[in-house]
Protein backbone atom coordinates (compact mmCIF):
# COMPACT_ATOMS: atom_id res chain seq x y z
CA UNK A 1 0.00 0.00 0.00
CA UNK A 2 1.14 3.53 -0.56
CA UNK A 3 1.68 5.75 2.08
CA UNK A 4 -1.43 7.31 4.09
CA UNK A 5 -0.10 10.51 4.93
CA UNK A 6 -1.11 12.72 1.76
CA UNK A 7 1.20 15.45 1.00
CA UNK A 8 -0.45 18.90 -0.78
CA UNK A 9 0.26 18.32 -4.95
CA UNK A 10 0.64 21.00 -7.37
CA UNK A 11 -3.05 20.70 -9.13
CA UNK A 12 -1.52 20.66 -12.41
CA UNK A 13 0.04 17.79 -11.57
CA UNK A 14 -3.20 16.14 -10.64
CA UNK A 15 -4.52 16.91 -13.38
CA UNK A 16 -2.69 14.87 -15.35
CA UNK A 17 -4.17 11.64 -14.29
CA UNK A 18 -7.82 11.01 -15.20
CA UNK A 19 -8.74 7.59 -13.65
CA UNK A 20 -11.40 7.55 -10.66
CA UNK A 21 -12.91 5.48 -8.68
CA UNK A 22 -16.34 6.04 -9.71
CA UNK A 23 -15.47 6.57 -13.20
CA UNK A 24 -13.99 3.18 -12.95
CA UNK A 25 -17.14 1.45 -11.16
CA UNK A 26 -19.38 3.46 -13.97
CA UNK A 27 -21.12 2.01 -17.00
CA UNK A 28 -19.44 3.24 -19.55
CA UNK A 29 -15.80 2.50 -18.38
CA UNK A 30 -17.89 -1.20 -17.49
CA UNK A 31 -18.58 -1.55 -21.29
CA UNK A 32 -14.76 -0.78 -22.22
CA UNK A 33 -14.10 -3.69 -20.18
CA UNK A 34 -16.55 -6.00 -21.64
CA UNK A 35 -15.15 -4.91 -25.12
CA UNK A 36 -11.95 -6.15 -23.63
CA UNK A 37 -13.11 -9.40 -22.38
CA UNK A 38 -15.59 -10.13 -25.27
CA UNK A 39 -12.93 -9.71 -28.34
CA UNK A 40 -12.84 -11.66 -31.36
CA UNK A 41 -11.00 -11.80 -34.49
CA UNK A 42 -11.88 -11.91 -38.50
CA UNK A 43 -8.94 -14.43 -38.69
CA UNK A 44 -10.59 -17.14 -36.40
CA UNK A 45 -14.13 -17.44 -38.54
CA UNK A 46 -14.20 -20.27 -41.28
CA UNK A 47 -15.87 -18.84 -44.80
CA UNK A 48 -14.95 -22.39 -46.55
CA UNK A 49 -18.77 -23.75 -46.36
CA UNK A 50 -19.98 -20.09 -47.23
CA UNK A 51 -17.79 -20.17 -50.24
CA UNK A 52 -19.19 -23.50 -50.93
CA UNK A 53 -23.26 -22.51 -50.29
CA UNK A 54 -22.43 -19.30 -52.31
CA UNK A 55 -21.53 -21.71 -55.55
CA UNK A 56 -24.69 -23.67 -54.93
CA UNK A 57 -27.68 -21.07 -54.48
CA UNK A 58 -29.54 -19.56 -57.35
CA UNK A 59 -28.52 -15.94 -58.55
CA UNK A 60 -31.60 -14.51 -57.52
CA UNK A 61 -30.50 -15.44 -53.90
CA UNK A 62 -27.30 -14.13 -54.68
CA UNK A 63 -28.59 -10.88 -55.63
CA UNK A 64 -30.84 -10.56 -52.61
CA UNK A 65 -28.19 -11.10 -50.05
CA UNK A 66 -25.13 -9.28 -51.86
CA UNK A 67 -27.92 -6.43 -51.60
CA UNK A 68 -27.92 -6.44 -47.74
CA UNK A 69 -23.85 -7.72 -47.52
CA UNK A 70 -22.50 -4.83 -49.69
CA UNK A 71 -24.60 -2.06 -48.52
CA UNK A 72 -22.89 -3.37 -44.27
CA UNK A 73 -19.63 -3.49 -46.51
CA UNK A 74 -19.99 -0.08 -47.18
CA UNK A 75 -22.21 0.90 -44.12
CA UNK A 76 -19.17 -0.37 -41.66
CA UNK A 77 -16.47 1.65 -43.18
CA UNK A 78 -18.55 4.50 -43.24
CA UNK A 79 -19.02 4.42 -39.19
CA UNK A 80 -15.20 3.45 -38.98
CA UNK A 81 -14.24 6.90 -41.22
CA UNK A 82 -17.40 9.27 -39.24
CA UNK A 83 -16.52 8.19 -35.50
CA UNK A 84 -13.91 10.89 -35.01
CA UNK A 85 -15.64 13.59 -33.89
CA UNK A 86 -17.42 12.10 -31.32
CA UNK A 87 -13.79 11.24 -29.70
CA UNK A 88 -13.18 14.63 -30.20
CA UNK A 89 -16.16 16.34 -29.03
CA UNK A 90 -15.39 13.82 -25.53
CA UNK A 91 -11.81 15.11 -25.16
CA UNK A 92 -13.27 18.62 -24.80
CA UNK A 93 -16.20 17.89 -22.61
CA UNK A 94 -13.09 16.01 -20.91
CA UNK A 95 -14.61 12.61 -20.57
CA UNK A 96 -11.89 10.26 -20.47
CA UNK A 97 -13.80 7.74 -19.30
CA UNK A 98 -15.99 8.11 -23.19
CA UNK A 99 -12.53 8.70 -24.74
CA UNK A 100 -11.50 4.88 -23.14
CA UNK A 101 -14.54 3.48 -24.44
CA UNK A 102 -14.91 5.06 -27.39
CA UNK A 103 -11.07 3.54 -28.54
CA UNK A 104 -12.54 -0.16 -28.33
CA UNK A 105 -16.02 0.92 -30.45
CA UNK A 106 -13.51 2.77 -32.98
CA UNK A 107 -11.52 -0.72 -33.07
CA UNK A 108 -15.01 -2.73 -33.28
CA UNK A 109 -16.23 -0.66 -36.28
CA UNK A 110 -13.21 -1.39 -38.60
CA UNK A 111 -13.24 -4.93 -37.11
CA UNK A 112 -16.84 -5.02 -38.61
CA UNK A 113 -15.53 -3.49 -42.22
CA UNK A 114 -12.77 -6.19 -42.28
CA UNK A 115 -15.17 -9.07 -41.48
CA UNK A 116 -17.32 -7.56 -44.68
CA UNK A 117 -13.98 -6.92 -46.60
CA UNK A 118 -12.87 -10.72 -45.92
CA UNK A 119 -16.29 -12.29 -46.19
CA UNK A 120 -16.75 -10.64 -50.02
CA UNK A 121 -13.36 -11.49 -51.10
CA UNK A 122 -13.05 -15.15 -49.90
CA UNK A 123 -16.79 -16.13 -50.60
CA UNK A 124 -17.67 -13.80 -53.75
CA UNK A 125 -14.70 -13.07 -54.70
CA UNK A 126 -14.93 -9.34 -55.02
CA UNK A 127 -12.69 -6.94 -52.70
CA UNK A 128 -11.90 -3.70 -55.34
CA UNK A 129 -14.31 -0.93 -54.77
CA UNK A 130 -14.98 -0.89 -58.50
CA UNK A 131 -15.96 -5.30 -58.34
CA UNK A 132 -18.08 -4.49 -54.74
CA UNK A 133 -19.85 -1.01 -56.24
CA UNK A 134 -22.11 -3.14 -59.12
CA UNK A 135 -23.66 -4.75 -56.37
CA UNK A 136 -24.17 -1.47 -54.35
CA UNK A 137 -28.25 -0.91 -54.47
CA UNK A 138 -28.60 2.36 -54.76
CA UNK A 139 -31.34 4.34 -52.31
CA UNK A 140 -33.62 7.35 -53.50
CA UNK A 141 -34.59 5.74 -57.30
CA UNK A 142 -37.85 4.91 -55.66
CA UNK A 143 -39.97 7.24 -53.12
CA UNK A 144 -43.40 6.79 -51.58
CA UNK A 145 -45.49 7.20 -54.34
CA UNK A 146 -47.97 9.47 -52.55
CA UNK A 147 -44.98 11.98 -51.72
CA UNK A 148 -45.55 11.99 -48.15
CA UNK A 149 -41.86 10.75 -47.04
CA UNK A 150 -38.68 11.72 -48.75
CA UNK A 151 -35.93 9.11 -48.91
CA UNK A 152 -32.40 10.07 -47.67
CA UNK A 153 -28.95 8.58 -47.93
CA UNK A 154 -29.01 8.53 -43.90
CA UNK A 155 -25.43 6.53 -43.70
CA UNK A 156 -23.60 8.91 -46.44
CA UNK A 157 -25.41 11.82 -45.55
CA UNK A 158 -26.45 12.58 -41.84
CA UNK A 159 -23.49 11.24 -40.32
CA UNK A 160 -20.97 13.69 -41.92
CA UNK A 161 -23.48 16.17 -41.67
CA UNK A 162 -23.38 15.86 -38.38
CA UNK A 163 -20.09 15.11 -37.29
CA UNK A 164 -19.08 18.30 -39.84
CA UNK A 165 -21.54 20.57 -36.81
CA UNK A 166 -20.12 18.02 -33.86
CA UNK A 167 -16.42 18.94 -34.99
CA UNK A 168 -16.81 22.57 -35.53
CA UNK A 169 -18.64 22.99 -31.93
CA UNK A 170 -15.80 20.97 -30.62
CA UNK A 171 -13.35 23.03 -32.13
CA UNK A 172 -15.15 26.97 -31.19
CA UNK A 173 -15.03 25.58 -27.77
CA UNK A 174 -18.52 25.88 -26.13
CA UNK A 175 -19.42 23.90 -24.26
CA UNK A 176 -23.77 23.76 -24.56
CA UNK A 177 -22.64 24.12 -28.41
CA UNK A 178 -20.46 20.72 -28.04
CA UNK A 179 -23.40 18.68 -25.58
CA UNK A 180 -26.10 20.30 -28.33
CA UNK A 181 -24.21 18.61 -31.31
CA UNK A 182 -22.94 15.52 -29.79
CA UNK A 183 -26.52 14.94 -28.75
CA UNK A 184 -27.41 15.09 -32.89
CA UNK A 185 -24.45 13.23 -33.81
CA UNK A 186 -25.12 10.41 -31.68
CA UNK A 187 -28.94 10.54 -32.18
CA UNK A 188 -27.96 10.32 -35.94
CA UNK A 189 -24.94 7.68 -35.18
CA UNK A 190 -26.16 5.07 -31.80
CA UNK A 191 -30.13 5.50 -32.00
CA UNK A 192 -30.78 6.02 -35.65
CA UNK A 193 -28.71 4.44 -38.02
CA UNK A 194 -27.01 1.93 -35.41
CA UNK A 195 -30.29 1.76 -33.38
CA UNK A 196 -33.28 1.38 -35.05
CA UNK A 197 -32.50 1.36 -38.69
CA UNK A 198 -29.91 -1.48 -38.94
CA UNK A 199 -31.53 -3.87 -36.52
CA UNK A 200 -34.18 -5.49 -38.58
CA UNK A 201 -31.02 -5.61 -41.25
CA UNK A 202 -28.67 -7.83 -38.94
CA UNK A 203 -31.94 -10.40 -38.19
CA UNK A 204 -32.85 -10.52 -42.13
CA UNK A 205 -29.88 -11.62 -42.62
CA UNK A 206 -29.71 -14.52 -39.58
CA UNK A 207 -33.33 -15.14 -40.50
CA UNK A 208 -32.33 -15.58 -44.35
CA UNK A 209 -29.06 -17.72 -43.54
CA UNK A 210 -31.13 -20.19 -40.65
CA UNK A 211 -34.19 -20.54 -43.61
CA UNK A 212 -31.55 -21.35 -46.38
CA UNK A 213 -29.13 -23.25 -44.03
CA UNK A 214 -26.49 -21.51 -45.44
CA UNK A 215 -23.94 -19.28 -44.73
CA UNK A 216 -22.63 -20.12 -41.16
CA UNK A 217 -19.70 -17.48 -40.88
CA UNK A 218 -22.07 -15.36 -42.32
CA UNK A 219 -24.20 -15.63 -39.35
CA UNK A 220 -21.64 -16.13 -37.17
CA UNK A 221 -20.20 -13.09 -38.17
CA UNK A 222 -23.41 -11.09 -37.82
CA UNK A 223 -24.13 -12.37 -34.24
CA UNK A 224 -20.49 -11.28 -33.23
CA UNK A 225 -20.84 -7.69 -34.76
CA UNK A 226 -24.45 -7.52 -32.46
CA UNK A 227 -23.02 -8.05 -29.40
CA UNK A 228 -20.62 -5.23 -30.28
CA UNK A 229 -23.43 -2.90 -31.94
CA UNK A 230 -25.31 -3.19 -28.22
CA UNK A 231 -22.41 -1.72 -26.34
CA UNK A 232 -22.34 0.82 -29.31
CA UNK A 233 -25.73 1.90 -29.00
CA UNK A 234 -26.32 2.12 -25.53
CA UNK A 235 -22.96 3.92 -24.99
CA UNK A 236 -24.79 6.48 -27.40
CA UNK A 237 -27.83 6.52 -25.77
CA UNK A 238 -26.70 6.93 -22.31
CA UNK A 239 -24.64 9.73 -23.16
CA UNK A 240 -27.30 12.08 -24.67
CA UNK A 241 -29.14 10.84 -21.45
CA UNK A 242 -27.27 12.37 -19.30
CA UNK A 243 -26.59 15.28 -21.27
CA UNK A 244 -30.60 15.62 -22.19
CA UNK A 245 -30.76 15.39 -17.94
CA UNK A 246 -28.56 18.17 -17.97
CA UNK A 247 -30.26 20.35 -20.48
CA UNK A 248 -33.76 19.24 -21.44
CA UNK A 249 -33.93 21.20 -24.27
CA UNK A 250 -31.42 18.78 -26.34
CA UNK A 251 -34.11 16.06 -26.48
CA UNK A 252 -35.38 18.26 -29.30
CA UNK A 253 -32.04 17.44 -31.54
CA UNK A 254 -33.15 13.42 -31.14
CA UNK A 255 -36.63 14.52 -32.58
CA UNK A 256 -35.09 16.81 -35.16
CA UNK A 257 -33.31 13.99 -36.64
CA UNK A 258 -35.42 11.39 -36.57
CA UNK A 259 -37.57 13.78 -38.61
CA UNK A 260 -35.57 14.36 -41.18
CA UNK A 261 -34.82 11.24 -41.82
CA UNK A 262 -38.36 9.83 -41.06
CA UNK A 263 -39.24 8.20 -44.71
CA UNK A 264 -35.92 5.92 -43.97
CA UNK A 265 -38.11 4.64 -41.23
CA UNK A 266 -41.08 4.57 -42.28
CA UNK A 267 -40.78 2.72 -45.59
CA UNK A 268 -39.41 -0.85 -46.17
CA UNK A 269 -35.95 -1.52 -46.91
CA UNK A 270 -34.95 -3.08 -50.42
CA UNK A 271 -33.57 -6.51 -48.86
CA UNK A 272 -36.76 -7.10 -47.04
CA UNK A 273 -38.95 -7.44 -50.37
CA UNK A 274 -35.64 -9.19 -52.18
CA UNK A 275 -35.38 -12.05 -50.29
CA UNK A 276 -38.16 -13.62 -50.66
CA UNK A 277 -40.48 -15.60 -47.82
CA UNK A 278 -39.28 -13.21 -45.24
CA UNK A 279 -42.37 -11.99 -42.79
CA UNK A 280 -42.04 -7.90 -43.75
CA UNK A 281 -44.54 -7.16 -40.60
CA UNK A 282 -42.06 -8.58 -38.43
CA UNK A 283 -39.35 -6.47 -38.73
CA UNK A 284 -41.50 -3.30 -39.35
CA UNK A 285 -43.14 -4.09 -35.71
CA UNK A 286 -39.42 -4.40 -34.64
CA UNK A 287 -38.41 -1.16 -36.14
CA UNK A 288 -40.83 0.32 -33.37
CA UNK A 289 -39.60 -2.10 -30.16
CA UNK A 290 -36.18 -0.53 -30.98
CA UNK A 291 -37.38 3.07 -31.56
CA UNK A 292 -39.34 2.56 -28.17
CA UNK A 293 -36.40 1.47 -26.66
CA UNK A 294 -34.24 3.97 -27.74
CA UNK A 295 -36.25 6.72 -26.52
CA UNK A 296 -36.46 4.68 -23.35
CA UNK A 297 -32.68 4.08 -22.82
CA UNK A 298 -32.30 8.17 -23.63
CA UNK A 299 -35.11 9.24 -21.19
CA UNK A 300 -36.93 10.79 -23.85
CA UNK A 301 -40.71 10.87 -24.84
CA UNK A 302 -41.01 8.77 -28.39
CA UNK A 303 -42.39 10.42 -31.28
CA UNK A 304 -46.26 8.76 -31.69
CA UNK A 305 -47.00 9.85 -34.91
CA UNK A 306 -43.86 8.03 -35.99
CA UNK A 307 -45.02 4.93 -35.19
CA UNK A 308 -48.32 5.41 -36.16
CA UNK A 309 -46.76 5.71 -39.45
CA UNK A 310 -44.26 3.01 -39.34
CA UNK A 311 -47.12 0.31 -38.69
CA UNK A 312 -49.57 1.80 -40.71
CA UNK A 313 -49.89 -1.19 -43.27
CA UNK A 314 -50.90 1.89 -46.15
CA UNK A 315 -47.24 3.15 -46.34
CA UNK A 316 -45.54 -0.11 -47.58
CA UNK A 317 -43.16 1.87 -50.41
CA UNK A 318 -39.74 -0.33 -50.78
CA UNK A 319 -36.53 2.39 -50.32
CA UNK A 320 -34.14 2.43 -53.31
CA UNK A 321 -34.00 -0.99 -55.64
CA UNK A 322 -31.55 -0.30 -58.42
CA UNK A 323 -28.12 -1.55 -58.16
CA UNK A 324 -24.89 0.18 -59.23
CA UNK B 1 -34.37 -2.31 4.59
CA UNK B 2 -36.26 -3.50 1.49
CA UNK B 3 -35.55 -5.70 -0.69
CA UNK B 4 -35.21 -4.63 -4.75
CA UNK B 5 -35.73 -6.72 -7.52
CA UNK B 6 -35.23 -5.81 -11.37
CA UNK B 7 -38.34 -4.80 -13.48
CA UNK B 8 -38.59 -5.23 -17.36
CA UNK B 9 -41.14 -3.95 -19.44
CA UNK B 10 -41.70 -4.97 -23.21
CA UNK B 11 -42.40 -2.12 -25.74
CA UNK B 12 -43.29 -4.54 -28.89
CA UNK B 13 -46.31 -2.78 -30.89
CA UNK B 14 -49.30 -4.93 -28.91
CA UNK B 15 -47.39 -5.88 -26.32
CA UNK B 16 -47.86 -5.08 -22.39
CA UNK B 17 -45.33 -7.94 -21.06
CA UNK B 18 -43.44 -7.24 -17.60
CA UNK B 19 -40.88 -9.20 -15.74
CA UNK B 20 -39.98 -8.74 -12.50
CA UNK B 21 -36.72 -10.58 -11.79
CA UNK B 22 -34.50 -10.83 -8.68
CA UNK B 23 -31.29 -9.39 -10.27
CA UNK B 24 -30.17 -8.41 -13.74
CA UNK B 25 -28.86 -11.55 -15.03
CA UNK B 26 -32.07 -13.19 -14.04
CA UNK B 27 -34.22 -10.19 -15.82
CA UNK B 28 -31.87 -10.19 -19.03
CA UNK B 29 -32.24 -14.07 -19.39
CA UNK B 30 -36.33 -13.67 -18.94
CA UNK B 31 -36.69 -10.95 -21.47
CA UNK B 32 -34.59 -12.64 -23.91
CA UNK B 33 -36.37 -15.63 -23.30
CA UNK B 34 -39.91 -13.52 -23.74
CA UNK B 35 -38.78 -11.45 -27.20
CA UNK B 36 -37.31 -15.51 -29.19
CA UNK B 37 -41.16 -16.95 -27.70
CA UNK B 38 -43.61 -14.31 -28.31
CA UNK B 39 -41.93 -12.05 -30.81
CA UNK B 40 -39.49 -14.77 -32.81
CA UNK B 41 -37.00 -11.59 -32.06
CA UNK B 42 -34.02 -10.68 -29.90
CA UNK B 43 -32.90 -8.33 -27.44
CA UNK B 44 -29.73 -7.21 -27.05
CA UNK B 45 -28.21 -7.86 -22.78
CA UNK B 46 -26.90 -4.07 -23.16
CA UNK B 47 -30.24 -2.84 -24.31
CA UNK B 48 -32.09 -5.09 -21.64
CA UNK B 49 -29.91 -4.03 -19.11
CA UNK B 50 -29.74 -0.14 -19.34
CA UNK B 51 -33.60 -0.01 -18.81
CA UNK B 52 -34.33 -2.38 -15.49
CA UNK B 53 -36.24 -0.51 -13.13
CA UNK B 54 -35.50 -1.06 -9.45
CA UNK B 55 -38.50 -2.49 -7.98
CA UNK B 56 -39.50 -3.89 -4.31
CA UNK B 57 -38.76 -7.72 -4.38
CA UNK B 58 -42.00 -9.48 -4.29
CA UNK B 59 -42.97 -10.65 -0.83
CA UNK B 60 -42.55 -14.19 -0.81
CA UNK B 61 -43.88 -14.57 2.46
Amino acid sequence: MATTVRQPVDPNVVRKFHFTREMIEGPVYRKYEKAIRKGWSVEDLDFAQDAKDWNRIEDEQKRGLLGVTVRFLAGEQNVTDELIPMLAASHALNRFDWIVYLSTFLMEEAKHAEFFMRWHERVVGVLEPEEVAQHFLVRGKTIDPRGRFEVRDVLHEALPHYGRQLMEATMGGAEAEIERSFVAFSAAYNAFVEGVLTMPSYEIVIDTTEGWNAFPALRKGFRLILMDEGRHITFGTYACKLLIKKDPSYEDEVHRVFDAYRGNIVGLVEYQKAVPGLDLNKYQTMKVRHYRNRCREMGITPDETLIEQILDPSIDFVVGVEAG
Amino acid sequence: MTAIAKRWTCVEAGCDYKLVAPDVVSAIEGAQRHIAEAHSSFELEEMIEDVLEDVPAPDRG
